[in-house]
């Protein structure tokens, strides 16, 4: 089951994977300048400047209102729910936020979420393929769907907007030509779905919410902690003089692309272990979604930044306002409504903030 | 035309540079040579060939004809990679920093330190920040909070700080800094002919290509003077003033301008 937590294939040897728990807490914080004596100040400065302050504002204020509305939403069942419509979501933006600070885009996650979805539910159901040897290879699929995109955005020069564009549609179609259309469902008790994100470990905490734990923290290092992270800046922020300083731009952006459809479809798996069912037409709008997400959470379209913390508290935002309208009892359209107006006023206040307290830091 | 006397070889020596594109000729037989520790003035008109001996000299372009040699040793450069492991580093007038990224992250970029934590290579992110905030104070500029800005948020001559104090940093022997006070106040122009006389106290020699004789004249030990891809003076600092360089300048185009 260890494939999802995404063996990194970084560059010059690098090994980016098997993270220990000693690894995180030995990483120094990079904000934090050790010459420096601690402050109460400091500790503010630090806040104002911090890049997930928009949403962080975002979310506290949709959080207020909930609770105002309806003082029920203040539960840990809530929290439960909001985090299992996070997880999904949540692991799908994580590589989409990867491929955006590069200067790339993946429109095509929704589809490979369906096509490595829908491919593990036929390989461990009409095929019987056991467990331990599908989901590396529906993931291994979802890898190559990346490494596609990333090879002919490279090699032809068009942009990835319109090579995933391409391929967004050629992987949906064959997921629904390999599935007839129809969802594939696991109707009896499966340890399979229960570790895909299906069990429930604590009240309506489920395993999906521990994935999207597992995700953030080893992308959230190796974008902030390692010398691969630092080129994935370079790379989206100005390729030229990333290039000039020996960055290997084209296989940063490559490696991105793969990982992005790797996390695409392990997102489809989790939604599988949920729903004990997959099927060809879900995920459709969840590219523009996974855009979305990063974006709250600060993340430029222009490429060059962004945090990984940032687009997860994105993907908590959306959904705190799903769960919310609805334990509000607006009906339920009112959300993508809601969630427009909300992901313009997110990006207001991102480019205020930026634009304010870039200077602190 | 004085020749200043320095012992053994030069540290870079360009003998009889010659290129063309097409039917314009660039370069044409031009000798020019930089020796240890010394701040060499590149100067000359719009066209003049500066930039394309430079890309000779960086390994840009191979020249049609004449050689090159660092540290007394004939090079052939193949492309601008082989001229960085001699150590001969270019600051572009663009820089090459990214606005994005803190000032540490930019001047490691490239050769990030690293440490083992466990299974993993992490960034080395406090050594980052204090070489980085040493190599700055030692270059002289005194302005920045802390390593962990963001090199947007820093002025045109803090830039070039970082610039230069990279390449230094990461070992090059000639520095060639293209135009690095044509878009600076007076103010931070001044900070930038202090980092280059810092540059050369530590040892490094630089190639100072300006439009501006003002910028260049103090900080220079020579300056060489080009037009129409030929070299038309090489004065030391002492055997020269600013007015007979303009003269020069000046003539030649005029010169120039006749012939046409």
């Amino acid at each position: 089951m260890g494939a999802e937590t995404v063996c990194v294939p970084a560059p010059d040897g690098e090994a980016g994977a098997g993270v220990s728990g000693k690894a995180i807490s030995g990483g120094a914080e990079a904000r934090a300048v050790e010459a420096r004596p601690p402050r109460a100040a400091r500790g503010w400065r630090q806040l104002l400047a911090m890049r997930e302050l928009g949403v962080l504002i975002a979310l506290g204020v949709l959080v207020v209102l909930f609770s105002l509305l309806q003082p029920a939403f203040l539960t840990l069942d809530t929290f439960g729910d909001i985090l299992t419509q996070a997880a999904e979501l949540g692991v799908a933006a994580v590589g989409v936020t990867f491929l955006m600070i590069a200067g790339e885009f993946d429109l095509s996650v929704g589809s490979n979420f369906a096509f490595a979805g829908v491919l593990l539910a036929l390989l461990v159901t009409r095929l019987a393929v056991p467990a331990l040897l599908a989901v590396p290879a529906a993931l291994g699929v979802a890898a190559f769907i990346g490494l596609l995109n990333g090879a002919i955005t490279l090699a032809t020069r068009i942009p990835s907007f319109i090579t995933t564009l391409g391929t967004m549609m050629m992987w949906r179609g064959l997921a629904l030509a390999i599935t007839g259309g129809w969802p594939i469902s696991i109707l009896t008790a499966s340890t399979l779905l229960d570790v895909l994100g299906g069990k429930a470990v604590y009240g309506t905490l489920r395993i999906s919410a521990i994935w999207l734990l597992l995700v953030t923290g080893i992308f959230w290092m190796l974008l902030g902690k390692t010398a691969y992270g630092n080129w994935v800046f370079a790379t989206g922020g100005k390729r030229e003089a990333a290039r000039a300083l020996g960055v290997p731009v084209a296989r940063v952006k490559l490696i991105n692309f793969i990982l992005a459809g790797v996390l695409a479809g392990a997102a489809g798996f989790m939604q599988f272990g949920r729903m004990s069912s997959m099927s060809p037409v879900w995920g459709d709008a969840l590219a523009l979604e996974a855009i979305a997400a990063a974006v709250i959470g600060g993340t430029s379209l222009m490429g060059g930044s962004g945090t990984i913390l940032g687009t997860i508290l994105g993907a908590i935002t959306m959904a705190a306002i799903r769960v919310g309208l609805v334990m509000v009892g607006a009906p339920s359209y009112w959300y993508t409504a809601f969630l427009g107006v909300v992901i313009v006023l997110a990006v207001i206040l991102n480019v205020k903030l930026e634009a304010t307290f870039a200077w602190r830091r | 035309m004085a020749a200043v006397a320095r012992p053994g070889a030069p540290l870079l020596e360009a003998r009889g540079i010659s290129k063309a594109f097409g039917k314009v000729q660039a370069l044409l037989g031009v000798d020019f040579h930089v020796g240890y520790q010394e701040v060499v003035g590149l100067v000359g008109d719009n066209g003049a060939g500066k930039s394309t001996l430079i890309k000779i000299i960086t390994g840009v372009y191979p020249p049609d004809a004449g050689e090159l040699l660092f540290e007394g040793r004939p090079v052939r450069l193949h492309s601008p990679k082989e001229a960085r492991a001699l150590g001969i580093e270019t600051v572009y007038q663009d820089l090459a920093l990214v606005e994005q990224m803190s000032i540490a992250r930019n001047f490691f970029l490239g050769n990030e330190p690293t440490r083992h934590a466990g299974p993993i290579r992490l960034l080395d992110s406090s050594a980052m920040h204090r070489i980085t905030e040493q190599v700055l104070r030692e270059i002289g500029i005194t302005t920045l909070r802390s390593a962990s800005q963001d090199v947007g948020v820093l002025s045109g001559g803090e830039r070039q700080a970082i610039a230069i104090g990279r390449t230094m940093h990461f070992g090059a022997k000639l520095i060639i800094l293209d135009e690095p006070t044509s878009a600076l106040s007076i103010k931070e122009t001044r900070k930038v002919l202090d980092y280059i006389g810092e540059a050369k106290r530590r040892g490094l020699s630089v190639i100072f290509i300006t439009h501006n004789l003002y910028h260049v004249y103090p900080v220079s030990d020579r300056i060489v003077v080009l037009d129409h891809g030929r070299k038309v003076g090489d004065f030391a600092r002492e055997a020269v003033s600013i007015d007979d360089l303009v003269e020069l300048i000046t003539l030649q185009r005029e010169a120039a301008s006749g012939r046409t």
